[in-house]
């Protein structure tokens, strides 16, 4: 299926509407993104999303946008309350899969040659690959309390401290949290799995800032060159994978016994209708993968602290470690944004897409008010990662969005195969960064080329206005599951 | 199914991994399915001590049920701690399936993962019948 482009100024792409298309499909990229995401099927699922009852605008996608199962992952779509949907493929297995990012007042020329033993050492303590099960097992009642609570939980439970919960995204809990809706087969993945990085793209990081674009937001957000910082991106583990199979499978038979009057493209955007008992129960169940993904990485963070403290040999007002910001890029949330110059309730889906609000919003924490929510893009293991402030352009263009990482244009099998014969950890050492893996293909499977040039997706947003450069991280360290 | 029978073709996905798999009937595509899923997940899948268990599953049409019948096999393992080493269908129809497992547990230092399979995926699901050859497409989230 060849898909229609307009363009419409240096970073925005339209999809015009046509046949069961509800919306028109809006694409952030440049001209050079935009060739190799024609080199896949993406377009076609931004095509498809607009298909969905209730949608509204345009059916988004961020300049990370690769071919995904149902929904493409960099996208994002908003639904009318009434009119609308749920999809949980419009979240992702995923459920709040996210990053949070934590700075500390070391400097990267006084712990260079400390970097090796660091990894080590976190490699060792931190929970890891297929399978791994963490440091905290939950009993029944337990879970459900995680469920509901996030990461408040692990604060309570000693990991962290209150003023963390500031600082992440939600306060690290999502209301509306139900665990009566979860099946026993999630509630049995999730009793080990918390503290758990997990395998494939997740991943801890040891990196330097090494640029800064704006210093007074730098200021705001505690950064400055050549300082130490640690990026963890993990998410809600088997626990949210579960729940959104479990909802997958009644949406599709409810789907199946004809209660809907429009045809999907493509079944794993199987859905439900806002205002059905079946939706509720999976926004329900979704907050509570999302609480349990903000409970694991405040773990997380909290297993990393220690580990440091005890490598290094010093004491926490050393490391002067603090959270900067906790993200999710994998959701569905009920916000207010202005359509056609009202102020309406919507349901946003970002799958593989981070909320990035401008300075001012009501939902920023006091202390991000005047700057902007930070906004945390990983590169991969090899190339940089960005911390931006949210933008105006984002409430004005993509409902409060922005991109979530580099996003992949090689699939894994390609990647193995391209990698066939190289010591991809060897290579990475060349260039100053010493990585640990679990996975015997995760290397080369996330090697560096398997991702677009994270740079100049961010270049995208940064122009489009949906958030501001604010610094650039460099790894010099990293565990993979 | 049993462990020296794969055929499956794998397929390009950019954030995932698809393969496409034929077979002479139903049961014996359904079976190859199963045993293309855990050739891709698991190396030496036979060590350890055999247990048998009982699968029934039901879906809507072919489509649905071989998603189903692999997220089975595929939750023994991510639940159960369970490899599947040969699945035997007895009876097929549209909308259901009765099978016996043999399976193993699994044992990290002896079991080697070669790729996670996180999800059996509805997307691009496909399974039809074409000269008489019966084929399926499925992408799995990895």
């Amino acid at each position: 299926m060849t898909i229609k482009l307009e363009q419409v100024d240096d970073y925005r792409w339209l999809i015009p509407r046509t046949g069961a298309m509800r919306v028109p499909g809006l694409v952030f990229a440049d001209r050079d993104l935009m060739k190799s995401i024609q080199e896949d099927q993406s377009l076609t699922q931004v095509a498809n999303v607009a298909t969905l009852p209730g949608i509204v605008g345009h059916s988004l996608a961020m300049p990370d946008i690769h071919w995904g199962y149902g929904f493409p992952i960099g996208g994002v779509a908003a639904f009318d309350l009434h009119k609308g949907i749920v999809s949980p493929g419009g979240v992702g297995y995923d459920i709040n899969c996210g990053c949070r990012l934590m700075t500390t007042v070391l400097r990267a020329d006084e712990i260079r040659p400390l970097i090796k033993e660091m990894v080590l050492a976190l490699f060792k303590n931190i929970p890891s690959g297929v399978g791994s099960t963490g440091t905290v097992h939950l009993s029944k009642s337990k879970e459900t309390e995680v469920a509901v609570k996030g990461a408040a939980w692990a604060v309570k439970m000693g990991f962290g401290t209150a003023e963390d919960l500031e600082r992440t995204e939600d306060r690290g809990a999502m209301e509306g949290a139900d665990p009566s809706v979860l099946s026993e087969r999630a509630i049995k993945r999730g009793q080990n799995q918390l503290g758990t990085l997990g395998s494939g793209n997740h991943f801890l990081e040891i990196q330097v800032v090494d640029q800064i674009y704006d210093r007074e937001k730098a200021s705001h957000f505690n950064l400055f060159e050549g300082q130490i910082t640690i990026l963890i991106h993990s998410g809600s583990r088997g626990f949210g994978h579960q729940i959104c199979d479990d909802f997958l499978k009644m949406m599709i038979k409810s789907d199946a016994n004809g209660q809907k009057s429009f045809i999907l493209p493509d079944r794993q955007l199987a859905c439900a209708p806002l205002e059905s008992d079946l939706a509720r129960r999976y926004l329900a169940g979704m907050a509570c993968a999302a609480n349990y993904a903000w409970a694991n990485r405040q773990i997380l963070m909290h297993l990393t602290l220690e580990t440091l403290l005890k490598t290094l040999s010093i004491r926490p007002e050393e490391l002067g470690s603090k959270l900067l910001y906790d993200v999710c890029h994998n959701i569905a949330k009920k916000e207010q944004h202005l359509v056609d110059g009202e102020q309406v309730m919507l349901c946003v889906h970002r799958k593989g897409a981070t909320r990035a609000l401008p300075p001012g919003h009501p939902l920023l924490p006091e202390i991000y008010r005047t700057v902007g929510q930070p906004v945390l893009i990983p590169g991969d293991m090899g190339t940089n990662s960005y911390i931006l402030a949210g933008a105006e352009g984002a409430m004005e263009h993509s409902f409060g969005s922005c991109c979530h990482g580099a996003g992949r244009i090689l699939s894994r099998t390609r990647a193995v195969k391209n990698a066939k014969g190289r010591a991809i950890h060897r290579e990475l050492e060349d260039k100053g960064i010493f990585v640990q893996s679990r996975g015997k293909r995760t290397l080369k499977e996330e090697m560096p080329e398997a991702y677009k040039d994270v740079s100049q997706v961010v270049d995208v947003v940064h122009g489009a206005g949906l958030a501001l450069k604010v610094a650039r991280l460099r790894p010099l360290g990293v565990i993979k599951g | 199914m049993d462990s020296n029978s794969a055929a499956f073709t794998l397929l390009d996905h950019t954030a995932d991994l698809g393969i496409m798999v034929t077979g002479s009937d139903l049961r014996d595509l359904f079976e190859k399915a199963a045993h293309s899923m855990m050739q891709i997940m698991i190396q030496e899948r036979s060590t350890g001590k055999t247990s048998s268990l009982q699968l029934s599953v039901s879906g809507e049409d072919y489509a649905d049920l071989i998603v189903r019948w692999l997220g089975e096999i595929l939750y023994l393992f991510q639940g159960e701690d369970k490899i599947v080493t040969c699945a035997e269908i007895s009876s097929i129809s549209q909308s259901h399936i009765n099978a016996t497992l043999q399976t193993v547990p699994f044992n990290p230092k002896q079991h080697e993962v070669l790729t996670e399979i996180k999800a059996v995926t509805y997307h691009r699901i496909e399974v039809i019948c074409e000269n008489g050859c019966w084929k399926a497409t499925i992408i799995f989230d990895l």
